[in-house]
Formats: structure tokens, sequence, C-alpha cells
């Protein structure tokens, strides 16, 4: 589960200049060719950089993005549910799996990458620091932070790097059933009783802020920006996701009788655009730096289990064992 | 065949597996390495899964269906062995615990599979595939751990001290026992014992742990009658929290 | 303690409040890395599905059948250290990679020939398929002996190439392990319908799409 938005700051690397241009020239000819790069192919720093960046915080979003719902594995409700919860949580620590070994085959260990989300130097997706206060809020997340992540994400899988489009090819694949899942859960409990109804619009009301700030702000184009969309690393834009999501799933609540807490939503016939009320971006910069609801708890979890694993690691480690990269 | 004799061999089996996979779906998210994480749960939802088929077959002999016997029973009510509802603890206690249990569980599912009853035997014969790799996965970390470095071996062996007695509380006979045997349904708890003895044996040879004397160990008997520990109701309560805000609802 | 919603976290018995900074994880800490392939149906190709890291490749096998098969169909999978793969480099997809190839001398050279398993990228994106098994001294004969072999038509991006010593293959008797794997319903897509529901829904409300 992934979201854009703070993915695409300037780096100090924006200067091509210093890359080789004839390499530069045949590695831009390959994409524009609409072929992949491989890891051990040529490619510019700030190409790396930029995809180690985006790719790790994606495996971040995962793994962190296993707590939220994690929150009601031992109490789903029925065999039906118990079951696919499990599955479904699994899932989400699998693709961190496959994205940290993407990433990996661009230069940067998992060890690293563990260590700096744990001491919060890379993020991951905002919407994981909200609490899923009751099972409504967790069915709300399967079907819609779900289904924001596959617009993000099938977007992607159409990048340059080979080894993102692979994973996020699985990956997209094994979140068909995420998707509906939480459709089945959410539907089951907006026609189910007064009760369930209750607790899903509540929960509705608790995520749809989080879920308009999913694809992150309006991307400001930048030459920056540009290069990394020529480059295919950018596939679409924050706006451009978010409309496709709200022309997607804003009909299926509706029909559902629900109402989205936000009395300015309603599609442009004219332009063809959704308007909305612009999301609370100063909330978003401030849980994105660390001081929202559950930002403490969820690090302090992942640290506490890579701590109390670590005697079981330290046995096993093999003193003749040598680092590789994994190859693809 | 006498139908009580095999609710109860049911109930047992449906109870433990629901128990054990509940309590290793705890471990979802927070395992010592991604792919072991991943692994465990899968082994938890196989155990959910076959206490599924187990109540299922229940359900076609009269009992309440599936989820309102998992959901709805009090602890008393239960009959699985105490081993299973014991809080995970660290991961050592949650693999010793897996290692225990799978090599008792293959045993059951082998001698299962050649059931005269053939409703379980046909269950039995499916989802054997799915506990020979459970087996296999305990027995390799146990062989693996088990040798490795002293404070590995310390807390396996703390944790293998500290479940055997629950261990052998598995094998606690039924009031049917005899009958079972005779109808052929399987070889009753202390053919399993004395072959899972022999199994668990065989890995613990392997590595520097040692298996406590057994004789001199008090088995931990009572849950297969419904005597639990403080452990079990609060595991129950918890995993009906949200069933229970409406049984009759569709969730 | 920090009190969570989730009581699994609850019962961590965490502190409250910020956690200090870790050291650095050492180098290692995760493991190292091992590709796996796997078998979707009798008689098709092995294909690349990705990397495990694992202290050995006995628990590199664990790893992998979970992580590459609980979702998919299986009928085998074969588990080789990411060390123990030789790679050519990478040509372009309208290109043979056997035709730009520099066919060097071994370093190394066994004294008798063995076995080596060849694996294809057809196209940059895809997965490395198995071509097949030929007989060699050394990695660049194996090598050459794929080209002849099965090397010398279509279009070849990579080629990995492993000494079949190398590679643990699931047995016969392991095929078991994935027979039930159709049967987890739970787990697809296809399992969730709730357009009746739906339909009910509307028909009982009358709402509609725009309301």
């Amino acid at each position: 589960m992934y979201g854009g938005g703070n993915v695409f700051e300037a780096t100090k690397f924006d200067d091509l200049q210093t890359e080789d241009p004839a390499k530069l020239a045949e590695f831009e000819a390959r994409i524009a060719r609409g072929e992949k790069i491989e890891p051990n192919d040529w490619m510019p720093e700030l190409y790396r950089k930029q995809l180690i960046r985006m790719i790790e915080q994606h495996a971040h979003s995962e793994i962190i993005g296993a707590l939220p719902e994690g929150t009601w594995i031992t109490r789903a409700p029925g065999f039906r549910r118990k079951m696919a919860q499990m599955a479904k949580v699994q899932d989400e620590v699998g693709h961190a799996q496959l994205l940290y070994s993407a990433a990996e085959t661009l230069g940067k260990t998992r060890e690293q990458m563990l260590t700096d989300l744990i001491n919060g130097k890379s993020k991951y997706s905002n919407v994981f620091n909200y609490p899923a206060y009751t099972w409504a809020d967790s069915n709300i997340i399967s079907w819609l932070i779900d289904a924001g992540a596959i617009v993000n994400q099938m977007a992607n899988a159409k990048g340059s790097y080979g080894p993102y489009s692979r994973a996020l090819e699985r990956i997209c694949a094994e979140e068909a059933f995420h998707l509906k899942y939480g459709h089945d859960a959410v539907v089951h409990m907006a026609t189910g009783s007064p009760k369930q109804r209750e607790m899903i619009q509540a929960a509705l009301n608790r995520w749809w802020p989080p879920i308009m700030t999913f694809f992150g702000p309006s991307d400001k184009m930048s030459t920056h920006t540009e290069t990394l969309m020529r480059w295919k690393v950018k596939m679409a834009s924050n706006d451009e996701c978010r409309q496709q999501f709200l022309d997607m799933y804003v009909p299926k609540i509706w029909e559902l009788g629900l109402t989205v807490p936000d009395p300015n939503l309603k599609k442009n016939m004219e332009t063809g655009q959704w308007e909305y009320t612009e999301p609370d971006w100063d909330e978003f910069k401030r849980v994105i730096n660390g001081d929202g609801p559950c930002n403490a708890e969820r690090l302090a979890v992942r640290r506490t289990a890579e701590e109390r694993g670590a005697w079981v690691r330290r046995a096993l480690l093999n003193p003749k064992a040598k680092y590789v990269k994994p190859l693809a | 065949m006498n139908e009580l004799a095999i609710k109860d061999l049911l109930y047992k089996l449906a109870d433990d597996q629901l128990i054990l996979g509940h309590r290793n779906s705890e471990w979802t998210g927070f395992g010592p390495i991604l792919e072991e994480d991943i692994a465990f749960s899968s082994m938890a939802q196989d155990k959910i899964g076959h206490s599924l088929a187990f109540y299922t077959l229940l359900q076609d002999l009269g009992e309440a269906d599936p989820d309102t016997v998992a959901f709805t029973r009090n602890a008393n009510q239960f009959h699985n062995s105490q081993l299973v509802e014991l809080p995970n603890g660290e991961y050592d206690f949650s693999l010793i615990r897996h290692f225990l249990y799978d090599n008792a569980e293959i045993i059951r599912f082998e001698m299962l599979s050649q059931s005269s009853y053939e409703p379980i035997a046909k269950v039995a014969t499916k989802l054997k595939g799915e506990v020979k790799y459970h087996v296999l996965h305990a027995n390799t970390w146990i062989k693996n751990l088990g040798s490795s470095t002293e404070e590995a071996i310390l807390r396996l062996q703390a944790s293998l001290n500290e479940a055997i007695p629950y261990a052998l509380g598995m094998f606690e006979s039924s009031k049917y026992e005899q009958e079972l045997i005779e109808a052929g349904v399987y070889a009753g708890e202390e053919a399993v014992k004395a072959e899972w003895l022999k199994r668990i044996q065989a890995v613990i040879e392997k590595t520097d742990l040692k298996l406590p004397d057994l004789n001199s160990i008090e088995p931990k008997l009572g849950g297969r009658y419904g005597e639990h520990t403080e452990h079990l109701q609060p595991l129950l309560d918890e995993m009906a929290e949200v069933f229970k805000i409406d049984p009759t609802a569709e969730w | 303690m920090l009190k969570s919603l989730d009581p699994r976290v609850t019962r961590l018995n965490l502190p409250e409040g910020e956690a200090p900074a870790i050291e650095p994880k050492p180098e290692l800490d995760q493991f190292e890395t091992y590709e796996a392939f796997h078998q979707k149906k009798e008689s098709a190709a092995y294909t690349y599905v990705g990397p495990v890291h694992a202290p050995n490749e006995d628990v590199a096998f664990l790893f992998a059948k979970e992580q590459y098969s609980r979702r998919y169909a299986c009928v085998g999978l074969w588990i080789v250290r990411t060390e123990h793969i030789q790679v050519t480099p990478y040509v372009g997809d309208q290109e043979n990679v056997y035709d730009m190839l520099r066919m060097e001398e071994p370093g190394e050279r066994s004294a008798e020939a063995e076995a080596y398993e060849i694996f294809h990228l057809k196209k940059r994106g895809k997965a490395h398929t198995h071509a097949g098994r030929v007989m060699a001294t050394s990695y660049q004969e194996a090598l050459q002996e794929a080209r002849k072999q099965f090397g010398e038509k279509g279009l070849i991006v990579n080629v990995w190439v492993v000494k079949s010593k190398h590679v643990l293959q699931s047995a016969e008797e392991d095929k078991d392990m994935w027979t039930t794997i159709p049967d987890k319903k739970y787990r697809e897509a296809i399992a969730y319908k709730v357009m009746d529901k739906i339909t009910k829904y509307k028909e009982e409300h009358k709402t509609t799409a725009s309301s």
C-alpha cells in the first residue's frame, strides 16, 4: 500500500552536467524505446537515488501498513474474515519483502533501510500514522487505502526500472484480493444492522481526510519533475492519481448510501474533474514529520520486533557468508 | 460408531488448531525476519483452516455452525490442550511449541487419513501435506537454532522445559479412547505419544538441546475436559470482541 | 506502559514516548540472499520469482515456499545462493546476448565435465526462465554449449549460468505441500461477490450514484 506525495523533493543530484553525455544519451534512448532498465545497466545518479528513495518508502509503507489492520487481526469476526484478515496483513509484509529486495538491487542494503526507518530518517505513507479505532476502520483501510495504492502502483508498474516493475506486477495481482475483500467487508457493514452501518460511516468520516492526502499535494512542475517523468520514474501526477481514485470509488461509496464527509465534493461535469475541499496540508506536513497520533507507536513496534528478533538472527549468522545484492 | 466419541475427537482436533492458529497469528508483523513473518502467518492460516474443516464435520453431525461454535463458547467448553492457549512469549517459546505441537499433529493426521470414519479420513488426507510442511518448518528451525549460539540454546532449552509438561497434556486420553481404537478411528493417544516421542527425540539429538526426563514430569492435564489456564478466556474474549457486538449480524 | 488499540501491541509492554535511535544494523543482520525459481505446472520451465534473505539454503527453501508460492499454483521450487549465479552483460531487447559475448578463456576448469543450468531473459523487465542443462568443465564452456544448444535463435537479453550442484531442488515427495493452494479461496479476489447485496440495498433504498 502506498501513495505518492512526499517522494519527489529535489536533491542535490539535480545537475546532470556531471554525467557522461554519451552514456546518458544511451540510457535515455533505451527508456524512450520502451525498454526497461536492469540493475547492471549504467544509470544516472539522480535516477538511482530517486528510485532507492521511492522504492524504500514504498517498502516501509508496506511493513508499517501491516500495523493499522494488524490491530484487528486477533478480533476479526467469523472464520471468513479471520482468515482473510490474516492473509491480507501477511501480504503487506510480503510486499515489503519484495520491495526491499528491489531497492537492494540499486545498492542500498535491507539493514540500512531498516535502520533508516526505525531512526525516522526515511518516511512511509502518512496514512499509517492514523489509528484504526474499530473493525470498521480496518475495513475502510482494506478497501479505500488499497484502492488508492492500486491506482498508484498500476501507474508505477509501467515505470522503467525492471526489478520494481516485476515486484509491482506481483503486488498488484495480490492486491486485487485486498480490494475485493475490503469492499466485501464494507458492503456487509453498510447493508447490515444499524449498528454496523453506524460503525462504517464513522470510520469513513475518520479516514476520509487522510485518504484525500494519500496521493500527496499537487506536484510543483519543475525541470526535475520533467526529468523524472521522461525517465519513467514518476508515472502520473499526484492530482491525476487522486482524480482517478475519486472517479472510481466515490460512486461506489455513494451507492451504499454512505456520506462522504466533504460538502464540497462533486464532479464538475464541464471539466470532468472532481472538486473538493482542499485537504489540510499543514496537518499532513506535521504528521509526516512525526507529530501524528500513531507515529511513535508504529516505529516503537517495528523497533521492538527487530530487537526481540535479534537473537534469532545472531544465532544463525554464518561467519563465512558475504553480502551479494540480489540479482533482479 | 458412537457419535459422542467422534464429536469429542473432532472438538479436540478443531479447538487445538483454532487456538494455536490464533496464537500464531499474533506474530504477524512482529516476526524476527520478514520472510519468517510470512511463513509463520501461512501456518497460522492453515491451522485456522484446519479447525474450520473439523468444525464443519461437527456441523454435519448436528452441532452449531462453525462461527457460532468458535466465537460464542466459553473456555470451559473448549477441548484444546493447555499447550496451545499459553501466551506466545518470545520467539523461542513459540517455536518450541510449534515443534512439539506439529510433530504430534502430523502423526494424528497420518493415522486419521487411514481412519475407518470416512469423513475424517478424507479431511486428514487432504490437509496432511500442509501439516507435513509445518513439521519441516519446525524441525529445520529447531535443528538450526538448537545447535547455534549459547544464547539461542539456553533460550530454547528454557522454553522446552517450560512447554514439556503442557505438551504431554496433548495426549490426555478421552473417555472414549478404547471405543475409538476398537472402531479403527485412530490408534489412540498413547500410540500418538509413543511415536511423537521418537520423532522429537530424533530431532533433538541433532542439537545441543536436552529432552527433560519425561518420567519425572507431571503432565498438565484437564484441557481435553474443559479445564484451562487463566489465559484461555481472555483469548476467547478478544477473538469474539467484534463478533459479539452482534452475533446475528453478517460481518 | 504503552496502551495500544492493538491488544498485541499492548502485550509487548513497550515504554511510552519516543524511543531513542538504534545503532545501525550490522552487515548481514538480515542474512545473505538466495534466488528462487518456481515451476507453475508440470513440464513448464522453471521461472525466476525473486530473492529471499536466509541463513542457509534449507531455511531459504522454507522462506521462498511461502513468499513465492503461497498465492500461486506451484509444483516445484529451486533455490540458488545469489553468489553462485554467473551473469552475462545485458543487451537491448532487440539483440541476442550470445552474439555480443566475447568468449573468454576460463580461469578455472574442473577435471570432469559437470552439469550447469542455463536461464534466459527474453525481454527486459520480464523474468529469467530455465532454458536447459548443459555439460561443461567451466562457466565459460557452459555458456558456449548453451549458445550451441539453445542460444542461436531469437532475442536473448541476458543469461544466468549456475552449476546444477548449487541448485537446491524440491523433491517429488514435496509436491503435496502445494496441492491445497487452489482451495484457499479466501485469499482470491474471485471469492468476494457483493453485487447481489448492493443491488438489493439500492432497490430498497433507491439510492443513485450521485446522491
